[in-house]
C-alpha cells in the first residue's frame, strides 16, 4: 500500500567560521589608467555563482554593465586572501569587502572629478558607464580615461563578527549573521517495498536580499537534492573510519528523476551588516530537507526514524517490527 | 590483459576468428559493462573483437507467429519499437528501465544476457516469454531456451567458438500478456535490487498458462515454477494473492539463506510479485494491451 505523509522542517545556520575563528577577506578595486575597472578577490566559484554576484555588485555601486567589469578570481599570485569559499561565507565576507573597496574606489574618483569639474561641492555627481557628470547639469561630465593618469587602487579588509564559545557555560556568540530556512515536503511510502518517493516540496529561503534570484533558485535546486540524497540514499558504510560503500554505482545520489517539483519561496529581509543586506544560502539551502522528509515519513507511517539515511531496507524492518 | 582489437566487417568474419582464437577473444558490444571491467583489469583474455558494428545482429523481425531480435540490438530500438511498446509491455518497460539514456543508447539486449548478471533488466521477461536463444558457430547453430542458457553467477552455456546471434519468443494474442515490476534504489540509473516479469495466458477467467521469472533474487535470473504450479489452470476470482505472495517470499527467504539482503528480499518481493501479476492480469484483460503503457 502506498501511504501518504507531509513533514516540515525549520533550521538556522550560522554564516562563516564562527567560534572566534578569524574570519576575513581582503578584496582590491582599481581603475586603471585607461579606464578599466578590475576586481581582485580570490571568491572561488565551485558552481554557487560566487563571480556572478561580486560583478553585480561591483556594477551596482559604479554605475557599470557587468561586461564593463574585469574581475581577477582563484589566481593567488595576483589576489589576497578573501579566505575558502565554504562556510556559505562569499557572498557576506567577500561580497562585504567587495563593497568597501569599491565605495572607497567610487569616493575616490568622485574626489578627482570635483577638481577636474572645478565644482565646489560632490554634492549631486553621478557615475555611469564610466563617465562622471553632474545630475543637474550633464555637460558637466568626464570619463574615466580623461581623469586617471595613474591607476587607482584600493585595498580593503572585511572581518566577520564572531565570538569564541565559553566552554563551561557554552554561551556566547558563535556566528553572524544567521540565515532562516523552513522546508515542507509531502512523501509517498510503499509499505511492500520500502521505497520513499518525495512528490512535493516547498521551500521558503530567507536571503536577506536576493541579489540574484535565478541562482538562489538553482541553489534550492541543488540543495534540496542534496537533502534528499542525504536523507533517503546516501549510505557511506563507514567501518573503522574507511568508506567501505565507496562506488557510485552504489553510493546513490538522487537523479534528475527523483527530483519533486519544487516550489520556491525567496524570503527577502536584509541584513544590515551584510552586502545590500545579502547572505550567503549554499549549506542553508540543504538542511532542512532530511528533517522535513523524516517528518513526513512519520506522517505518512507513524514510524519515527532517528537515523540517516532511511532506506527502504530500513522502512520494512520497522513497519514490519510494528506489526 | 586486452593487446589486441578486431574490428570484424560481417558475422561470417566474426566467426572465423573465433573458431580459430575463440579462446582468446573476448567480445564487445554495447561495452557499458565490459569496459567497466575493462579498466578494472578483470578481463583476462587479450583479444578484444568488436562486435557492435556487425548489422546482421542489429534488427527486430515481426513475423505471423514469432518476434526474433538480434542480440547487437540496442535497448533504444527496442523501445521505440511500436509493437513491443504496445503488445510486449513488460519487455518494452524492462528495457526502458536500463541504466540512462546514454546506457540504453549504447547497450544491447544480447550484451544484457551473455553478461550473466543476476540483476539484469531484460532477461526476466524474456524468461516469462519462454525465450529461446539462438547461437551460431562456424557451420553450426543450435537453439537453447534462455531458461538453460544461465550455467553459473556471470556464466553462460556459449562456447569460445560461438556467437549469441538472436532471441526468440511467440507473438502475444488475445488475452495473453507480460508485465515487469522493478525495485531500484531511485528512478534511474539504478541497478535492480529485486525484479519481478510474468506471462499471463487467461481463458475463461482461470489462467490457462503462466510463467513468472524473478531477478536479483538468485545467482542469475529464473523462472520460479513452484509458484506458476500453484497458480496454473485456477480462476482468477478464487486466487488470493496475499497467500502466493507470502508463499512466494517464502522460497526468497529459503534461496537467499545467508545473505545480509535476505530480510529485506523476501519482504519487498511481496509487494514487486503483487505488482506484476495485478499488472499482467489487467494486460491480458484489456484486449488492446494499450492500456497501462506507463
Amino acid at each position: 500500500m502506498k501511504k501518504r505523509g507531509k513533514g516540515i522542517a525549520a533550521t538556522f545556520y550560522g554564516t562563516g567560521y564562527g567560534n572566534g575563528f578569524p574570519d576575513v577577506s581582503k578584496a582590491v578595486a582599481e581603475v586603471d589608467h585607461d579606464g578599466n575597472v578590475n576586481i581582485y578577490v580570490c571568491a572561488t566559484e565551485v558552481g554557487q555563482g560566487a563571480k556572478t554576484i561580486i560583478i553585480q555588485m561591483v556594477a551596482e555601486i559604479l554605475g557599470l554593465g557587468m561586461n564593463d567589469i574585469h574581475l581577477i578570481s582563484e589566481d593567488t599570485s595576483q589576489t589576497l586572501d578573501t579566505g575558502t569559499a565554504a562556510a556559505s561565507r562569499q557572498t557576506y565576507n567577500t561580497g562585504n569587502a567587495v563593497k568597501k573597496a569599491v565605495e572607497v574606489l567610487k569616493s575616490k574618483l568622485l574626489e578627482k572629478a570635483k577638481e577636474h569639474l572645478k565644482l565646489p561641492s560632490l554634492l549631486g555627481l553621478e557615475v555611469k558607464d564610466k563617465v562622471i557628470y553632474l545630475k543637474t547639469f550633464p555637460k558637466k561630465r568626464v570619463c574615466f580615461k580623461d581623469l586617471i593618469e595613474e591607476k587607482i587602487s584600493v585595498e580593503e579588509t572585511f572581518t566577520a563578527q564572531t565570538v569564541q564559545m565559553d566552554e563551561e557555560t557554552g554561551q556566547g556568540a558563535p556566528y553572524w549573521p544567521y540565515t532562516f530556512s523552513c522546508y515542507g515536503v509531502e512523501v509517498e511510502v510503499d509499505t511492500e517495498t520500502g521505497i520513499i518517493e518525495v512528490i512535493k516540496g516547498v521551500c521558503a529561503q530567507d536571503v536577506g536580499r536576493a541579489i540574484n534570484p535565478e541562482l538562489i533558485e538553482g541553489q534550492i535546486d541543488g540543495g534540496f537534492s542534496m537533502g534528499l540524497g542525504y536523507g533517503i540514499m546516501e549510505k557511506l558504510n563507514c567501518k573503522d573510519g574507511e568508506i567501505k560503500n565507496n562506488k557510485f554505482s552504489k553510493y546513490l545520489i538522487p537523479t534528475a528523476l527523483d527530483m519533486p517539483e519544487l516550489e520556491k519561496i525567496i524570503v527577502e529581509d536584509p541584513e544590515s551588516s551584510a552586502p545590500f543586506g545579502a547572505k550567503g544560502i549554499g549549506e542553508p539551502v540543504i538542511l532542512p530537507a532530511a528533517p522535513a522528509i523524516l517528518n513526513a515519513i512519520y506522517d505518512a507511517i507513524g514510524v519515527r526514524f532517528y537515523e540517516i539515511p532511511v532506506t527502504p531496507d530500513k522502512v520494512l524492518s520497522e513497519i514490519n517490527r510494528e506489526i | 590483459m586486452i593487446n589486441k582489437c578486431i574490428n570484424p566487417k560481417t558475422v561470417e568474419e566474426a566467426l572465423d576468428i573465433l573458431e580459430s582464437n575463440g579462446k582468446d577473444v573476448k567480445l564487445i558490444a554495447g561495452g557499458t559493462d565490459l569496459v567497466i571491467d575493462l579498466r578494472n583489469n578483470k578481463i583476462d583474455k587479450n583479444i578484444l573483437m568488436n562486435i557492435s558494428k556487425l548489422k546482421e545482429l542489429r534488427f527486430i523481425t515481426i513475423d505471423e507467429n514469432e518476434i526474433t531480435i538480434g542480440s547487437g540490438t540496442k535497448f533504444i530500438e527496442i523501445i521505440e519499437n511500436q509493437h513491443i511498446k504496445e503488445k510486449i509491455v513488460g519487455l518494452w518497460k524492462a528495457c526502458k528501465s536500463v541504466g540512462s539514456p546514454q546506457i540504453r543508447n549504447m547497450g544491447t539486449i544480447g550484451g544484457n544476457i551473455c553478461n550473466g548478471s543476476m540483476a539484469a533488466d531484460s532477461v526476466p521477461p524474456l524468461l516469462a516469454l519462454d525465450a529461446t536463444a539462438l547461437i551460431i558457430g562456424k557451420n553450426k547453430t543450435r537453439s537453447v531456451p534462455l531458461r538453460e542458457l544461465y550455467l553459473d553467477k556471470g556464466k553462460v552455456d556459449i562456447a569460445d567458438d560461438e556467437i549469441l546471434y538472436a532471441i526468440k519468443f511467440h507473438r502475444l494474442r488475445e488475452k495473453e500478456s507480460i508485465s515487469f515490476e522493478k525495485l531500484g534504489l531511485r528512478k534511474a540509473l539504478a541497478i535492480a535490487r529485486i525484479s519481478c516479469s510474468i506471462y499471463i495466458n487467461l481463458e475463461n477467467n482461470s489462467i490457462k498458462d503462466i510463467k513468472i521469472a524473478t531477478g536479483a533474487l538468485g545467482k542469475y535470473p529464473q523462472r520460479e515454477n513452484h509458484i506458476e504450479k500453484r497458480l496454473v489452470n485456477k480462476k482468477v476470482d478464487e486466487i488470493i494473492l496475499k497467500d502466493i505472495a507470502e508463499e512466494m517470499s517464502k522460497h526468497v527467504s529459503k534461496r537467499l539463506k545467508g545473505r545480509s539482503s535476505r530480510s529485506f528480499k523476501s519482504i519487498a518481493i511481496k509487494g514487486i510479485f503483487a505488482e506484476a501479476y495485478k499488472s499482467a492480469i489487467k494486460g491480458a484483460n484489456d484486449e488492446s494491451h494499450k492500456s497501462h503503457n506507463k
